[in-house]
């Protein structure tokens, strides 16, 4: 170990970097408010003020020229002047059309939130309970469409429920008539009918739940599954061992524990549901409200800015709760997941 | 423990529920007749059509480009912010930071986009830029939103980074410059890729803001997708999301395989 | 393990008062918000040492060693390295390297390249970072693992691919935290051996943070014990353990008996304390800084006490109890003594003979009896 020559270190050689490096430093120094600033103004301008702005003109009336609306502040005889309107706020709970957006928006994305759950919860389960080569290949079957797109796959779905569709055309070809007519043989005289085939299914409020339980899964799948992939199987061995039946595991130790994964799910599901366009103008049927369809023909074919911008802040009134437990729901899950 | 018949039946339904349009979408692409749900015959014509459509052609091109460049941004951005984030753990506005960035995450497209042009038309009309809505207003709306998802890709990557591992490369004669480019970035690199191809994506994929923020001439394939598929069926787009299926099918087999080759293998004792 | 003492004035500069400290450490105060992480400290550690800050989490022990590496700034304070002033000093501008706990591999580059990273950031040229890398490979033992990426290495190798890239730049001072803390109990002994052969062929100044009081009595030449971010005594492993300054080393290091008494006699050769815990008087054979009356503490490590059936002579340092409990470790067995006072005195006794049916077994009467020099008075 001779060259382990302690009193005589290695010779530093000529570093034609050190100047450059240099001045990295002293730009590091100072980089750090560079690293925070540059995004920090870039969404207060691009996310902040608009926010603001819509505020603003929701205060506004709509008026012919160009932008469509009045101006807030109208400078005359040399004083400023500042006219807010309420109108649009009044007229979202006066007109029952608004009303009955909103009410049908919540319902709607309620009902889908339900069976997206039910439908998600058996699939995060049993991906979580596979075994590791299939836990990887089930992921990543639920990730795919996600990335696919959105619209594309609402579209596949019309082509599924239409009155020669997919749907329609195996139940013809598997006989379903048959067991239709003899339902309705049974009971059909109770007044429980049963409408024969093709089923009607698109441009109804069931189309619209079954787009929005199929573009959303993966997001109620994904934080469910990083919930009870976490779920210590001791815990359920124990149960099991106290003398708990599955289905008793199941509800008094897998559901509460698995509560917050539920909770961000369903409130992924929830709140982008309740402002969705693109799943109710393309599935739903005229009579399919929905509050961003509204907002949507507001600004589009009415071109009322003023109206349009009033709905927004009425729609981002009701989703601040939503958003709220998810923030929550998603420390939680984070929590659980670090503590492992 | 064992395991009942209810879970896998209801995972493989869950799955049927999720693929068979898609599968279905794809088998009707190579459908020779225009009636999209009727099968006729195996035809590959509609690809043909589809590439013979200068519009949908124009559309697409105009989407990559944007997609790209927003992708780009929402990465610069988004990973700043992430460091921000994560990094320096205490600093004025912090939690307006975390708000303002996983906002867009959450907030409806609508409202995005509604507000994102409020402000190009105010701006505009104040200070005259941006003339017009176009490409430049779509990128700058998309970037926005995009650097959301990058910075949480991101942060979670951070946060689970080993500090030890930037202070050894400092200890070892590494400036911070240095360290950042020899340690930092080869370790996030997997999560700056995933954060890009998630931006590229979403941005490729978004309707409702383009909606708002674009201007005549600038119609997006997704614009274009949806003012045809509103009309009724049509085949090209069928031959048009076998394409973006296929693509992004091989895409994701090919990562994950990547991930399981570059799994750490076990450790000989 | 410890260095073998050779001639006492060059092993040991701590002893010699002009010796010229290698690091010195003056009046470091580290505050992180209104908490004290490290107090008000004073080191000097000495050229070819392998110095051990032992003490428990939290005492401030890794906190001193960052501000060594640079990690950390000193609130106040001052800290030299060979004459040279660190303050403001940045880690990569320091002749100090550092092993990580956590080893911090770089999880994208083999083995060579880990180890080569120090010397390319030195510009040093392509042939002579290989030899040299070459030359670290061998000194670790591990010549054929070179091209392998740490995750395909066992945690001994990580270990040693960790300690070889610290070395690699010839560090005037090398600082090792929990060097061994990752690894198994039976590596752990055998690495002990290892680095310090290593420290000794290399004369590398090495400063270890631990909070294992074995692996510090082992390795250390001197050790500094740390309590709430202050120095609670620095010496050698004997010092620490046969002559402890305080209750909280008596008490940190090794098993010890403590009991509390009333001094009664104060000379200037002997003291004489009395314990009613104990149930007698203690005579120390040599002198103590106290007053009489005052009250302090004894402590004694159990192997110092002495056990028979019959009363030795004496009228101080005898007490009786009763075995409550004995526990067989095979070279040695642990007796639980109840005392009188109903204090219990923990003893130990060497078990030279095989299967002794003559030992003294459970519910035996017996004397505990001690040398007047075996225990130590704490006042603090």
């Amino acid at each position: 170990m001779s060259s382990f020559d302690i009193d005589n270190p290695a010779p530093r050689r000529h570093r034609p970097w050190t100047a450059v490096e240099r001045a990295f430093a002293a730009v590091g120094l100072s980089g750090r408010a560079l690293v925070i600033a540059a995004p920090a103004a870039w969404l207060t301008l691009l996310f902040l003020i608009p926010l603001a702005v819509v505020f603003g003109i929701s205060l506004a009336t709509k008026q012919f020229g160009k932008p469509p609306y009045s101006d807030l502040l109208t400078t005359g005889d040399g004083t400023v002047q500042l006219t807010l309107h309420l109108s649009n706020y009044v007229r979202l709970f006066t007109d029952s059309l608004y009303v009955a957006a909103y009410l049908n928006s919540i319902k709607i994305a309620f009902i889908s939130t339900i069976f997206a759950l039910l439908i998600g919860y058996p699939m995060a389960y049993f991906i979580a309970r596979s075994s590791d080569r299939w836990r990887n290949i089930l992921l990543m079957l639920v990730i795919l469409p996600f990335w696919t797109s959105f619209l594309l796959r609402v579209y596949a779905l019309t082509g599924f429920m239409r009155g020669n569709g997919v749907i329609n055309q195996f139940l013809e070809f598997i006989g379903f008539q048959h067991v239709i007519n003899g339902y309705n043989a049974v009971l059909g005289w109770a007044g429980w009918q049963m409408p024969s085939l093709p089923f009607v299914m698109m441009q109804t409020d069931f189309a619209v739940y079954v787009g929005i339980v199929y573009t959303y899964l993966p997001f109620m799948i994904l934080p469910l599954f990083t919930n009870l992939v976490k779920l210590d199987g001791a815990l359920l061995e124990a149960s099991a061992d106290l003398g708990g039946r599955p289905m008793r595991t199941f509800f008094s130790i897998t559901l509460p524990l698995s509560m917050p994964g539920v909770v961000a799910g369903s409130m992924l599901v929830f709140i982008p549901a309740i402002g969705e366009f693109v799943i109710p103008s393309l599935l739903g049927g005229p009579e399919t409200l929905m509050i961003g369809r509204v907002l949507w023909d507001e600004f589009f074919t009415n071109t009322n800015w003023p109206r349009a911008a009033a709905v927004a802040i009425a729609m981002l009134v009701v989703v601040v709760v939503p958003i709220m437990l998810l923030q929550k729901a998603q420390d939680a899950v984070q929590d659980t997941a670090r503590t492992k | 423990m064992r395991r009942g018949w209810f879970l896998p039946t209801m995972a493989i339904l869950g799955f049927v529920f999720l693929y068979a349009p898609i599968i279905s979408l794809v088998v009707f692409s190579f459908n020779e007749s225009k009636l999209v749900t009727v099968w006729s015959g195996f035809s590959t014509k509609w690809y043909g059509e589809l590439f013979a459509d200068p519009q949908m052609l124009g559309a697409a091109w105009l989407s990559l480009r944007i997609a790209a460049v927003s992708a780009t941004i929402a990465l610069v951005l988004g990973t700043l912010c992430a460091i921000s984030l994560v990094r320096f753990r205490r600093f004025r506005g912090r939690t307006i930071l975390s708000g303002m960035v996983s906002a867009p995450l959450v907030m409806p497209d609508v409202i995005t986009g509604l507000s994102l042009l409020l402000l190009f038309v105010g701006m505009e009309s104040i200070l005259g830029w941006p003339a017009g809505r176009g490409m430049l207003t779509i990128i700058l709306a998309h970037s926005t939103f995009c650097m959301a998802y990058v910075c949480v890709v991101v942060q979670s990557r951070l946060a689970d980074f080993d500090m030890s591992l930037e202070e050894a490369a400092m200890d070892l004669g590494a400036t911070p410059a240095r360290v950042f480019f020899d340690i930092t970035l080869p370790i996030i690199a997997p999560a700056l890729v995933s954060g890009w191809l998630l931006g590229f994506t979403l941005s490729l994929d978004d309707l409702v803001i383009a909606s708002f923020v674009s201007g005549p001439g600038s119609s997006t394939l997704p614009m274009v997708i949806f003012s045809k598929v509103r009309l009724g069926v049509s085949p090209d787009v069928n031959a048009l999301a076998s394409i973006i299926i296929g693509i992004v099918a091989l895409g994701v087999f090919a990562a994950t395989i990547f991930q399981l080759r570059s799994r750490p293998k076990k450790a000989r004792a | 393990m410890a260095k073998k003492p050779q001639i006492a004035a060059d092993t040991r500069p701590w002893r010699d008062p002009s010796a010229k400290p290698f690091v010195r450490i003056s009046n470091v105060t580290k505050k992180f918000g209104d908490v004290y992480a490290v107090a008000d400290v004073s080191l000097d550690i000495y050229k070819g040492e392998l110095f051990c800050l032992l003490g428990g989490s939290g005492s401030g022990k890794s906190t001193l060693l960052r501000m060594l590496a640079g990690f950390e700034e000193p609130t106040s304070g001052k800290i030299e390295i060979d004459g040279q002033d660190m303050t403001g000093v940045a880690p990569y501008n320091r002749p100090v390297n550092m092993m990580f706990q956590s080893y911090a591999l770089f999880p994208h580059m083999n083995v060579e390249q880990n180890i080569a990273y120090g010397l390319k950031r030195d510009h040093l040229p392509k042939a002579e970072i290989a030899d040299r890398v070459a030359e670290l490979l061998s000194l670790v033992k591990l010549q054929d693992y070179g091209k392998r990426r740490p995750d395909q290495l066992s945690g001994g190798q990580r270990q040693r691919v960790a300690l070889a890239r610290s070395l690699a730049k010839r560090p005037k001072l090398l600082l090792l935290d929990e060097p061994l803390g990752a690894l198994d109990k039976k590596l752990r002994e055998e690495t002990q051996f290892e680095l310090v052969k290593i420290q000794e062929t290399l004369g590398v100044t090495f400063i270890v943070v631990t909070h294992d009081q074995e692996e510090a009595m082992s390795l250390a030449t001197r050790i500094g014990v740390m309590n709430y971010g202050e120095i609670a005594m620095i010496g050698e492993p004997t010092d620490i353990y046969e002559f402890p300054n305080s209750k909280f080393v008596a008490g940190f290091i090794g098993s010890v008996n403590m009991v509390e008494g009333v001094v009664t006699e104060d000379e200037a050769d002997h003291v004489r304390i009395r314990s009613a815990e104990l149930g007698c008087d203690i005579f120390v054979g040599h002198g103590v800084d106290c007053a009489p009356d005052q009250i302090l503490w004894w402590a004694i490590r159990p192997e110092k006490i002495a056990l028979s059936r019959e009363r030795p002579e004496g009228d101080a340092n005898i007490t009786k109890g009763v075995v409550e409990d004995i526990g067989y470790l095979g070279d040695m067995s642990v007796y639980q003594i109840r005392l009188d006072s109903g204090k219990h005195l923990r003893v130990t006794q060497t078990n030279t003979i095989r299967g002794n049916p003559d030992a003294i077994t459970w519910d035996e009467p017996v004397y505990c009896t001690w040398h007047d020099n075996a225990g130590s008075v704490l006042t603090v």
